[in-house]
């Protein structure tokens, strides 16, 4: 069983992205839960969601020790790296500064999946750049399996008209690793 | 069908329609809201009614009068919520009329707080209003077994002519996981419904007889107890420690004693899955020599534990301990369950009875 | 024409009300209303708490005994799920008014199809006389032993004229039962706000001054003077809203 952990700013797309891996696995006849923080925690600041899955029974569904923590900003690196399991990866963008990270039992990689949206003229899609980088990072699932799931999320969302977009990102994050 | 991923709030809706819900009125709260979000829209489309209620208080009240003409009819909150529903709540069991009422529970007393929790379990359990009557109270551990059970809700509700209480932690509301949706049922009017002609004689007020219903409630509360209770439980026929544990909350614990049975401990679970009636009969099972009973709850003071303390009263010879483990709030982490049960093997926990 | 005046079959039982009271009188013209306009085997009614709950012992009919003051909301309820049935709650001031103020109020907003018949009888009549929102200014109750002083508790509430004049509704009136003549237009008014609801018009609302002799502490002849000179100048009656008036 995985735990990952997406967090950043509201409206960074990070709950899209949990969505995006639970999607796979479920897909992939796995199971998959996606917790989300709600309520007031969901309003101005920051957001995230644990998405674990596997086979077999996800006992628990809550946060408990992520192997992989996606951070998109510096609050949620500080309030989350604590809680990476030992040999975790935390995977951050290019904005969050790790200098002052005292584990060295994880390994930390930085995509800077904001300047890689940027250049792609697909500003908001640095959440699917690191989707598609975690779906490397794991090697759970193949890329085709993240394309297809993506695709799903966002026809239903009715927001398909980035679909190219939204492929020439994944595809960039994906194959950064 | 496949199962695809759903979001707790929003599949329990879909299951409310198909087993036939065509009336549902409530007031938002975090973390129920989204429950009526869906029904605002989707009850139009089968032909039924919703109506966004000034209070819950109001909403409830709705409820009562839609349960009166027969309809399947639900409300759904939280914490305060459900609290200002207790009058109604109160109401239909006094008139003997179905419906299920969802708690999605939050934490804290007063205004309380939005984080998922389990500290309703007394009220929801010794009825809640004033008065003398229990609902029936339903606790689903995942969002498949919610959908599932929302039928068996009306069900025993329409059987016995009681409100059912659904009793999941917020958590199971807000998180997604895998599911499949029941069938389509065909809508029907329970018999006793008002039709404007008097055809069913409903005794007033002014014309009943207390001590003679007093001995009606009695047998009817009986029944439930006798027939009704529902759980699941494993090694515990030969375990020195079983743990006992509903919801979500429960969820994790089983994992927990898994784990541990494979770290060479001898424990057990029993998962209620009716609150009330308790599900005293899994007691029987328990190895005689057990060394104690321990309940994992998501509160601040140990609810479930007076239940289990009783149970273990009844089913065990000695005196056998029991001891709570409440995590306040949130789904305890099966690692927590773990180092606790280690400190309670070792006697470096009190028992709580 | 000629037209035979029998008790209306539903309500061909005895109920409990005091001598003198007027809750006979209104209970009457409500079943010989639903009976003249073919829905006497069609109703439903929502039943309040005081003495409006004594109808429930006299009543053949479907009708649920709500909880303090929510009779507008189970009504909502009953009459959004059986559209073709009558909804008739049956409340007290104090029912309608105090306890019971957001749901009343709300049912007019929404302009729920349903007909509300609340009984003013300025006090609250069941638990021993106690002070209303509708009670007199100067008035003694039970809790204003001196007289009801407005100053401190608020001036006594017209609640038609705020539905009537502020939300949507369908019709609004109110009547009296102190004399035959206003007892015929009180007919007429019940009459209109069951035919707005039979044609899916609204929320309809008939208040009818009535009498309390005993916490009034009146004979009933005295109380009906009291309504006319001492009530009714407050609490004009006549049609509040006409149908047909709403947008």
């Amino acid at each position: 069983m995985k735990e990952i952990v997406f967090a950043g700013f509201g409206g960074q797309g990070v709950l899209t992205s949990g969505l995006i891996i639970s999607d796979i696995a479920v897909e992939n006849g796995e199971n998959a839960t996606w917790m989300p923080s709600y309520g007031s925690a969901m309003r101005g600041g920051t957001a995230n969601c644990t998405v674990k899955y596997g086979e077999g029974i996800i006992y628990n569904p809550s946060q408990e020790e992520p192997n992989l923590l996606l951070a998109m900003n510096q609050p949620s690196f500080d309030m989350f790296i604590g809680k990476v399991a030992k040999d975790g990866i935390v995977l951050v963008s290019e904005v969050v500064d790790t200098t002052a990270c005292t584990r060295d039992d994880v390994k930390i990689v930085v995509v800077p999946c904001h300047k890689i949206a940027d250049e792609a003229n697909h500003s908001r899609g640095a959440n699917i750049v690191m989707t598609g980088a975690i779906i490397k990072l794991l090697g759970d699932h193949t890329m085709e399996q993240g394309k297809a799931a993506m695709e799903r999320m966002f026809n239903k969302k009715g927001k398909n008209k980035f679909s190219e977009l939204n492929e020439t990102v994944f595809e960039a994050g994906y194959n950064y690793i | 069908m496949a199962k695809k991923m759903m979001k707790g709030n929003v599949a329990i809706a879909e299951a409310a329609v198909r087993y036939g819900v065509r009336f549902y009125a409530g007031y938002p709260i975090t973390p129920s809201s989204e429950i009526m979000e869906y029904l605002s829209w989707r009850l139009d489309e089968v032909g039924g009614a919703f109506v966004q209620a000034e209070s819950e208080l109001s909403g409830v009240n709705m409820v009562i009068g839609a349960a009166s003409c027969g309809v399947r009819a639900l409300t759904a909150s939280s914490g305060p919520g459900i609290s200002l529903k207790q009058e109604g709540v109160s109401t239909l069991c006094d008139e003997e009329l179905s419906a299920v009422v969802i708690n999605m529970v939050r934490y804290g007393n007063g205004l309380g707080t939005l984080y998922s929790s389990q500290t309703d379990y007394l009220r929801e359990t010794r009825g809640g209003g004033q008065g003398d009557y229990r609902c029936i109270v339903l606790c689903p551990y995942s969002i498949q077994e919610a959908v599932d059970m929302l039928g068996l809700a009306y069900d025993l509700a329409e059987k016995y002519r009681v409100v059912t209480v659904f009793m999941a932690e917020g958590a199971l509301g807000q998180m997604m996981e895998p599911v499949e949706l029941p069938d389509f049922i065909e809508t029907k009017k329970n018999y006793w419904g008002f039709d404007g002609k008097y055809s069913y004689k409903k005794i007033g007020i002014f014309d009943r007889d207390s001590m003679k219903e007093a001995v009606a409630l009695r047998e009817k509360y009986a029944a439930i107890c006798e027939n009704e209770q529902r759980w699941e439980d494993e090694g515990i026929e030969d375990a020195d420690y079983v743990f006992v544990s509903y919801g979500l909350t429960g969820r994790s614990t089983l994992g927990a004693a898994r784990e541990l049975r494979e770290e060479g401990y001898k424990v057990g679970h029993i998962r209620p899955i009716t609150a009330w009636p308790f599900p005293h009969k899994a007691f029987a099972k328990i190895n005689p020599n057990v060394k104690g009973i321990i309940t994992v709850e998501a509160n601040a003071t140990g609810q479930l534990i007076e239940d289990v303390a009783l149970a273990t009263k009844k089913a065990m010879e000695n005196n056998v301990p029991t001891y709570a483990l409440p995590y306040v709030y949130g789904i305890p982490a099966i690692k927590d369950i773990k180092e606790d049960f280690v400190k309670i093997a070792n006697g470096q926990v009190r028992e709580a009875y | 024409m000629a037209v035979e005046r029998k008790v209306p079959a539903i309500i061909d039982k005895p109920m409990n009300f005091c001598p003198g009271c007027g809750h006979g009188i209104i209970i009457r013209l409500i079943g010989e209303c639903l009976t003249e306009l073919g829905q006497d085997q069609n109703v439903i009614y929502a039943i309040g708490v005081g003495c409006s709950s004594n109808l429930g012992g006299g009543l053949e009919a479907d009708r649920l005994h709500c909880c303090h003051g929510r009779a507008a909301a189970v009504a909502t309820g009953m009459k959004r799920v059986n559209k073709e049935n009558i909804v008739l709650t049956y409340q007290g001031d104090g029912d309608a008014y105090c306890i019971g103020i957001a749901e009343s109020l709300n049912a007019a907003y929404r302009n729920e199809n349903i007909t509300v018949i609340t009984i003013n009888n300025t006090n609250f009549g069941m638990t021993g006389g106690q002070m209303s929102v509708t009670t007199m200014e100067g008035q003694k109750t039970s809790t204003s032993k001196l007289g009801r002083n407005c100053d401190v508790t608020g001036f006594p509430m017209k609640f038609p004229e705020m539905v009537a004049s502020q939300f949507n509704v369908a019709y609004a009136a109110r009547g009296s039962v102190d004399k035959p003549q206003n007892i015929i237009k009180l007919k007429a008014y019940i009459k209109n706000a069951i035919e707005a609801q039979m044609n899916g018009e609204g929320y309809s609302i008939v208040e009818v001054l009535s009498p309390c002799p005993i916490n009034w502490g009146m004979t009933p002849s005295q109380s009906m003077e009291h309504i006319r000179d001492v009530v009714m100048p407050y609490f004009p009656i006549g049609v509040l809203k006409e149908r047909g008036e709403k947008a």
